[in-house]
């Protein structure tokens, strides 16, 4: 989908092997790959969905990044004029979370207008066996509270709250005041040029 | 019997003036020799974009280690006995931990929760603890010895010492030989003349000092030094590729004992797949690249779909790949792709499923066309089958939506002219078979043309249909395009009767042709048949090479 017809730039931030690709293929395509040798991003990918929202349809601009150290340098790329971040954390993995905080440190300082989404994954894992959990579910909405963020756990594998969550994140950027500026504005920008006069 | 093509009559000859097969009027890759030199100085073309006013563009000013000599070759008789000694370590392959450098211990712990995290998914039990630890134990043991019967590895260490890459087993299961290995670094750069080759029994040892980074082969394969340097040099560039020399000398001037494995996680199976790629495609070796058989039109609207529909500007090269071949290569006026920088993009596309998943943006730097920065490369599959592989890099990176809308127009033309499935096709058919060239007792053949860096090769036939025989035919290329380029004495002409084949490997300025005959071939047979060898490609240059380098 052309990248110009975009409304809503969404960008997924965190931990390589947290589960960013998987939670995409979901929600893009409905589907998960469980089995399927784990395939590193590279760099980014990009996928665009048409969502309907309290009467208004949206089609949302995902950016799906690697989450590797070695592009920490140049992320800003893939999450500048974002107006929202999925930044994701594996709950069965402990150590997910701390990027978590440098993803929302990194956002907070750049990119003011983006929403931050805090979004565990692989809830399935845990559901099955509580020992699997390895990051508490309070601390994050303590820490969430904190940053004024909202907080999702989610599966890639059963579909569990995926949808959920981008309904809520397009549904929070219709609502706020400063996009319906910006959407008013952005027809009127659209319309100009249809009366622009046309050689055919 | 080797002839050194002292013999005039027995000598092919080939008119220089005309150009030779596969040279079209114009260039699409940068030209090569085979030794290609990889550690050749850097330019800064990605500077000249940006600013094209400065005319001498060089970011960096880097220095360069010399070319290794083959003085490098020779041994000091001295250092010989200790050297023997260090060897004999690399038969002990405990894991106990020799720390010549402080063992870093932030990655150590990430390692073990790593290691953690799979033992626990595997044994929940409460008795399963004990019984992992044996189980491990014993897994290490196997290892060792699937570890020393590897034929070639592949270590890179950090000046310090720190291990980055093993191509077999994890590199911190290894520290002992990590440890030897870097013991043997700097026992070699004590001495004045940096010794870059020593054989023990079956073993080549090579090692390639570059700045920050030492790099060891230890081979028992027909790779010859210069070969394995050569390999080597590439396994540097590809750690470049994902990182720029820029930001890999100001992680270790910053800080000497950085772990580089951190910024290499996930990209180690690039090097892996190099490796692989490099023992088993010819293009490695000739510095050259393979390029789809298509009939010329088909070729040709396939390029002119690009350059109409990608005509954009700061769009340096448009790429398309399908099967490690070369559909089309479109660049801007005035800058080349190098085939070395070539091969690390047709490896990151080989070696990454994900592209097929989505379109992907990426950064890459291509250290030959400037070691200093990143271009942006715009990733996707033109087809549902995810064959072909259209690349589009630019120095603008915020060009993404601008090269996806460029990728649909260039895929609805291709589509409009029928394209995509001419390609589709030409990837069905085998390419062509050694029977269709119809010389008697001509088994295979390489052929490249230097001056457009490609090169052509038949399918493997009867008899290398089982992959010990593929293996034998690479092993007998690798000979004959050692004893060709030795720079001890390079030949012109290379004959060279074996047990099973008869090998013919001809220089001229402008082709290296490799050829292997059965066994009873004669010289003079075999010197009529690669004259009408060379006819052949001739007649065929159309479908197997790219005539003309379409510019943006
Ligand atoms: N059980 C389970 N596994 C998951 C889930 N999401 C991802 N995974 C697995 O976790 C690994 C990493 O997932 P991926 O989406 O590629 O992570 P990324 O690197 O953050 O993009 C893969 O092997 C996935 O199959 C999930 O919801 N449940
Ligand atoms: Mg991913």
């Amino acid at each position: 989908m052309s990248g110009s017809r975009v409304d809503m730039k969404i960008v997924l931030l965190g931990k390589e092997f947290g589960g960013k690709t998987s939670l995409v293929e979901r929600f893009l395509h409905d589907r998960f790959h469980g089995e399927a040798p784990y395939q590193a991003t590279i760099g980014a990918a990009f996928g665009a969905k048409r969502i309907e929202v309290v009467g208004k349809s949206l089609i949302l601009g995902i950016w799906d990044t690697a989450g590797s150290e070695r592009y920490e340098a140049m992320s800003r790329i893939y999450y500048r004029g974002a107006k929202a971040a999925i930044v994701c954390y594996d709950m069965t993995d402990s150590e997910s979370f701390a990027r978590v905080c440098f993803w929302v440190k990194e956002l907070r300082n750049n990119e003011e207008n983006c929403k931050i989404y805090l979004c565990g994954t692989k809830k399935d894992l845990v559901d099955e066996n509580k020992n699997n959990r390895k990051v508490d579910y309070h601390m994050v909405t303590d820490y969430a509270d904190e940053i004024r963020a909202k907080v999702f756990e989610t599966s890639a594998k059963t579909g569990e709250n995926i949808r959920n969550l981008f309904l809520k994140i397009a549904e929070d950027y219709t609502m706020d005041p400063v996009n319906k500026q910006q959407q008013e504005k952005d027809t009127l920008n659209l319309q100009e040029p249809t009366k622009k006069k046309r050689c055919c | 019997m080797d002839g050194g093509g002292s013999d005039r009559s027995q000598t092919p000859s080939y008119d220089s003036d005309v150009p030779e097969p596969g040279a079209g009027g114009t260039v699409i890759l940068a030209p090569t020799d085979s030794y290609a030199d990889l550690t050749q100085g850097w330019q800064g073309s990605l500077h000249e974009i940006r600013r094209p006013r400065h005319s001498s563009g060089t970011i960096s000013e880097i220095t360069n280690r010399s070319k290794p000599e083959l003085a490098g070759e020779k041994q000091e008789r001295e250092k010989d006995g200790e050297l023997k000694d260090k060897l004999n370590e690399l038969q002990v392959t405990d894991d106990e931990d020799l720390s010549l450098t402080s063992s870093d211990e932030t990655t150590a712990s990430k390692e073990d929760e790593k290691e953690g995290g799979q033992t626990a998914a595997v044994s929940s039990g409460p008795s399963a603890s004990g019984l992992t630890v044996i189980e491990s134990d014993s897994e290490e043991n196997v290892q060792t010895e699937a570890w020393r019967s590897q034929r070639k590895h592949i270590f890179v260490l950090s000046e310090a010492g720190k291990p980055i890459y093993s191509r077999y087993g994890k590199e911190d299961k290894l520290v002992t030989i990590m440890g030897v290995m870097q013991a043997l670094v700097s026992f070699l750069q004590d001495g004045n003349d940096s010794l870059r080759c020593l054989v023990a029994g079956k073993h080549k040892f090579v090692f390639l000092n570059r700045e920050n980074l030492n790099l060891v082969a230890v081979a028992k394969t027909e790779d010859s030094y210069h070969q394995l340097l050569f390999q080597l040099t590439y396994v540097y560039n590809q750690i470049i590729s994902v990182l720029t020399y820029t930001q890999l000398n100001k992680i270790f001037k910053q800080r000497r004992n950085y772990d580089l494995r951190r910024l290499l996680t996930g990209s180690e199976k690039f090097i892996d797949n190099l490796l692989h790629l490099m023992d088993h495609e010819p293009s490695f070796l000739l510095g050259a690249v393979r390029c789809l058989p298509l009939p010329s039109s088909t070729r040709e609207n396939i390029a002119q779909s690009i350059v109409q529909n990608a005509n954009v500007k700061d769009l340096v090269f448009a790429i398309l790949l399908a099967n490690n071949q070369l559909i089309t290569l479109v660049r801007m006026k005035k800058y080349f792709l190098h085939p070395s920088d070539l091969h690390l993009i047709i490896n990151l596309v080989n070696a990454s499923e994900s592209f097929k998943a989505a379109e992907s943006w990426t950064p890459i730097c291509l250290p030959k066309f400037d070691a200093s920065g990143f271009l942006h490369a715009y990733v996707s599959y033109l087809d549902p089958g995810c064959q072909t592989c259209l690349l589009l890099l630019t120095v603008d990176r915020d060009m993404f939506f601008t090269l996806s809308e460029c990728r649909q127009k260039i895929v609805d033309r291709l589509n409009r002219y029928n394209c995509l499935t001419a390609i589709t096709e030409a990837l069905a058919r085998t390419s062509y078979s050694i029977s269709q060239v119809g010389i008697a007792d001509l088994r295979h053949f390489m052929y490249k043309s230097k001056s457009t860096a490609q090169y052509t090769s038949p399918e493997l036939d009867a008899p290398y249909t089982t992959k010990e025989e593929q293996e034998r035919l690479f092993g007998l290329y690798l000979y004959l395009h050692h004893r060709i380029h030795s720079s001890a004495r390079p030949l012109k002409i290379l004959f060279h009767v074996g047990a099973n084949e008869t090998l013919l490997g001809w220089m001229t300025s402008g082709f290296e042709l490799y050829t292997v005959f059965g066994p009873l071939v004669t010289k003079t047979q075999a010197i009529t048949s690669i004259n009408k060898l060379l006819k052949w490609i001739k007649r065929e240059e159309d479908r197997l090479f790219i005539l003309n380098a379409p510019t943006f």
